[in-house]
């Protein structure tokens, strides 16, 4: 599938800048651009098309947003998103790469030194009850679903919006809402670690 | 119409942008409990079409019924159903918000409902 002509793109940026006057033209941009985007950065090495049309997606529906910040004069519509959309890939790849290092990072400092049978048993025991302290702590699933995510190095907003359970809002709202559930529930950790160490 | 396996995705991001109809769509069936199917049914039509819809600019404004009658011809639905729907998540939308407004203002006296005469009028009109 190829991109629309030059003047077909600039007239139909020209629909999305008129905005209410035209409700249809944002569908015709993900008509038009989103499969021959998806299409290059599919060819890109070691790309998962899943990786690919949610950074499609995205790219569309913040150039929808705010379709001033395109300049026609400097490239044609469909150059702007593919090129957005493939930065908007490498952060994807950057950020997963930086959490597969976390926990590598993570589980290097576990396999440091090799444990005796009953130092291993005495931490599977603490942290069993740790477990045990946090599900009696955290009622609801969805707060279970986030502290794992935060825990796993999870940063996206919208990801959290998700797993929060949150109604669809603006993107502000929803920041607002998951740094107050995070501010809430790492508070709660604090206070089960107080817990513990005046045990 | 074609239903490429991006769509559905599309949509679902679209439901965070309050300006598109997949917002409303979405918050239509939250408020009826309805599914996907049950509200493509309700607007007649495929549950493709509804997904393309979705990925629409919300009608709104003054001119609202032009607005719809263009997203209703281009995916051959009735700017009718299709204008009922997005009134209803209005009028909701509006009664919680002067709910909230009421609530901080500590006001707890019963109010007076009578938004759906808006809905009634439209479809005189239409």
């Amino acid at each position: 599938m190829s991109f629309p002509t030059q003047a077909e793109e600039q007239a139909l940026h020209e629909r999305v800048l008129a905005r209410r006057l035209d409700p249809v033209a944002t569908r015709d941009v993900f008509e038009a651009f989103t499969e021959p985007i998806i299409g290059i950065l599919c060819k890109q090495r070691g790309q998962t098309r899943e990786d690919a049309r949610d950074a499609t997606i995205d790219v569309i529906y913040s150039y929808l947003n705010h379709p001033e910040r395109f300049d026609p004069q400097r490239a044609r519509l469909s150059t702007y998103l593919t090129q957005s959309a493939k930065k908007r890939v490498l952060d994807f790849f950057r950020s997963s790469e930086a959490r597969q290092r976390r926990e590598q990072e993570f589980g290097g400092v576990f396999e440091l030194r090799a444990m005796t049978p009953k130092e291993s048993m005495e931490i599977t025991v603490e942290a069993r009850l740790a477990v045990e302290r946090l599900e009696r702590a955290l009622t609801q699933e969805k707060d279970r679903t986030f502290l794992k995510l935060v825990l796993e190095g999870e940063r996206s907003t919208h990801i959290l919006a998700e797993a929060m359970g949150l109604p669809a809002s603006t993107e502000a709202e929803n920041r607002r809402e998951v740094k107050r559930n995070r501010d809430r529930l790492m508070k709660l950790l604090g206070r089960l670690r107080k817990e513990d160490h005046d045990v | 119409m074609s239903n490429p396996d991006w769509l559905e995705h599309a949509v679902r991001r679209g439901q965070l942008e309050p300006w598109t109809l997949a917002h409303t769509f979405e918050r239509y069936r939250q408020l009826e409990g309805l599914s996907e199917d049950a509200l493509a049914r309700e607007l007649n039509c495929t549950r493709e079409t509804l997904h393309w819809m979705s990925l629409c600019r919300k009608p709104e404004g003054e001119d609202f019924r032009a607005q719809v009658t263009a997203v209703a011809q281009r995916h051959d639905v009735s700017p009718l159903a299709l204008a009922k729907v997005i009134r209803h998540v209005e009028i909701m939308n509006g009664f919680a918000e002067s709910e909230s407004a009421r609530a901080a203002n500590g006001d707890t006296a019963p109010l007076r409902l009578a938004a759906r005469e808006n809905v009634e009028d439209d479809e005189k009109n239409s």
